[in-house]
């Protein structure tokens, strides 16, 4: 479940920068300034680098963390609001993690850091900021509820736990490597407890490149590789850019789920029944119908006994957008294991933090997702524990502030 | 990193002339006003909060001053709307301690080299603030060069963690010796 597709990617921000002038309502000659200055800068992406040592800017239409390759190491750090019917104590968390944001992703220490020596360039930082639920019924904000931002209710399926649910702010902080997303994190926690205590913090890792280093669609810990029917390029673009409100313009909405998995379970299947369950090979990930990762499913192929080549419960049937009215979204994912001491001993858990991210929360995910509950051969194998919702504003200009047009309008 | 930064910073600069934004760009958050003809780039600017500090009249601000120019420039002064005194402070050594005091001639931000404004060091001191400042709060300063150029710097409010206290400690005059106040 990524957007690291194989597809380089200076592509993927080409197509990016293009929208630009798409997006409608959009205050372009304000933005133009600092979006258009992007193309010679140094947060332009090094194509033989693709996922590992990018160089991100904040200062794009859209935040980085989206549509920019998976690192290997992402945390999640989301927060509840001291005091969430006060928008000025919100406002000024967002000012001081903008600044933050732009010196991080710049390799440069953030403003009073305590540990400047650890900021470093290079190292594919990215961190994208969330506002919940909560912060729309802030006085006078409600009007500017992204359209489609709703929380998801409970699924017939769900096993859902406090502990991982839910938050006012979220930021999504991933890198290269484990101690720049330590770092990071450390310095957007420090600088928000003034305002927020956190919520939850979770978070998992990707391998988003081939033992050469090129780009390829990564593994879950099931060993399927996820990603690879994600939509790129233009597709991409209509799925998961919001056009409006003003303010929200290149923005999205995320739903963070997190999915346990059993693995004992998994271990005990035949690869057969593996495959089945998602309808798809696991070691090219082609369909079961094709011979390679990129073939389209044949969703009406039928094998001698004049059964579905790809079951019916497949997952990936299930999920296909021709039979959910063409819905589709971006999914990133994160593969995750947990050990929690307990008094019976040490107690192991797998599974994936799932990312979603679509334009139109209400419209794209939530018909998918409940079709899925319905039915999805995956069930047996997953249990979701923890569920939440963020809206995503789009980037900002140096020197501004993330979802100011929000606040003021 | 230093040179990278003022590569960085001059390519940001470049891209806010040509991509037609007002003014040349600093970092984290600190906003420069279109007005500010100065060379001088401000980065990561920050002010120490004074809520719960014992003595609240008084604070640092602090940041990276970069001279991507050809000639010396030396920071001479600087104002702010939050307090009616401010003074260039630097660190000496006093009979083996180190006190802070103006730095009556200003302080040199080097040819293609940074001037470091930092705790312990170097400092803006905002003495007699009309309030406290919070964590979060915005502080306005216009710094003033030797050039006689200024620049306008929007500093972020933030925590200040460290155990030493040099900025709370002192009355304002032109030298002081945190000892001889108490905190
Ligand atoms: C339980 C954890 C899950 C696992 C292990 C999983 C795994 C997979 C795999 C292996 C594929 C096929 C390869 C690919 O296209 O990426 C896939 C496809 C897909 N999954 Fe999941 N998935 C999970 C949960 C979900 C959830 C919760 C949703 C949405 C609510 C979802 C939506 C999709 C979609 C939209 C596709 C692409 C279908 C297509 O266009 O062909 N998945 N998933």
């Amino acid at each position: 479940m990524t957007g690291a597709t194989a597809e380089p990617a200076g592509l993927g921000r080409r197509a990016v920068l293009g929208s630009s002038a798409a997006v409608g309502g959009l205050a372009v000659g304000s933005t133009l300034g600092w979006f258009g200055g992007q193309a010679g800068s140094p947060a332009a992406p090094v194509t033989p680098e693709a996922v590992i040592r990018q160089r991100y800017s904040p200062h794009e239409l859209h935040q980085a963390g989206i549509s920019t390759p998976t690192p290997a190491v992402t945390r999640l750090l989301s927060f509840r609001l001291r005091t969430p019917r006060v928008a000025a104590e919100l406002t000024k968390l967002l000012r001081l993690w903008s600044g933050d944001i732009e010196a991080l992703m710049a390799g440069a220490p953030i403003p009073g850091d305590t540990a400047p020596d650890m900021a470093q360039a290079g190292v594919s930082l990215s961190v994208t900021v969330g506002l919940g639920p909560r912060v729309f019924e802030l006085p006078g904000l409600a009007s500017r509820r992204p359209s489609g931002y709703v929380e998801v209710p409970a699924m017939a399926h769900d096993r859902l736990q406090d502990r991982w649910s839910g938050g006012d702010v979220l930021a999504i902080v991933a890198a290269d490597d484990p101690t720049t997303v330590a770092y990071a994190s450390r310095r957007l926690e420090r600088d928000a407890a003034t305002f927020a205590t956190l919520a939850w913090v979770q978070g998992g890792s990707w391998r988003g490149t081939d033992s050469a280093g090129q780009p390829v669609t990564g593994r879950n810990l099931f060993g399927q590789l996820d990603g690879t029917a994600n939509p790129s390029g233009a597709d991409l673009e209509a799925v998961v850019w919001a056009s409006g409100p003003a303010w929200f313009a290149g923005g999205t909405t995320l739903v963070v789920r997190r999915i346990e998995l059993d693995l004992d379970f998994w271990d005990a299947t035949t690869r057969e029944r593996q495959e089945k369950v998602i309808g798809r090979r696991l070691d090219s990930g082609a369909p079961l119908t094709g011979s390679h990762e990129r073939d389209d499913l044949d969703l009406t192929a039928l094998d001698a006994a004049g059964r579905p080549l790809i079951a019916l419960d497949a997952h990936a049937r299930r999920a296909h957008p021709s039979v959910n009215g063409g819905r589709r979204i971006l999914r990133r994912g994160l593969n995750y294991t947990h050990t929690e001491g307990g008094h019976r001993g040490v107690v192991p858990s797998a599974g994936l933090v799932f990312l979603s991210f679509q334009a139109d929360l209400a419209n794209q995910y939530l018909p998918l997702q409940t079709s899925l509950d319905q039915r999805d051969a995956l069930h047996d194998w997953t249990a979701t524990i923890g569920s939440a919702v963020f809206a995503i504003p789009p980037g900002f200009g140096p020197g501004d502030w993330l979802a100011r047009g929000l606040f003021e309008p | 990193m230093k040179k990278s930064l003022v590569t960085l910073f001059t390519l940001l600069a470049l891209a806010g002339c040509t991509g037609g934004i007002a003014a040349p760009m600093t970092s984290a958050g600190s906003t420069p006003s279109a007005s500010a003809a100065s060379p001088i780039i401000a980065e990561a600017a920050w002010v120490r909060a004074t809520t719960g500090a014992t003595n609240a009249s008084m604070t640092g601000a602090f940041m990276s001053l970069v001279n991507p120019g050809e000639t010396e420039i030396r920071l001479v002064g600087a104002s702010t709307s939050v307090a009616p005194m401010v003074q260039i402070h630097e660190m000496v050594s006093v009979d083996g301690a180190m006190v802070m005091q103006e730095a009556t001639g200003g302080v040199a931000i080097p040819v293609g080299g940074h001037l470091h404004l930092k705790p312990g060091s170097y400092h803006v001191m905002l003495m007699m603030l009309k309030a406290p400042l919070a964590v979060g709060d915005q502080v306005p300063l216009t710094l003033r060069f030797s050039d006689g150029s200024q620049l306008e710097v929007n500093a972020p409010v933030k925590a200040f963690v460290e155990e030493e206290d040099h900025y709370h400690s002192a009355s304002p005059s032109p030298s002081m010796s945190p000892s001889s106040t108490g905190s």
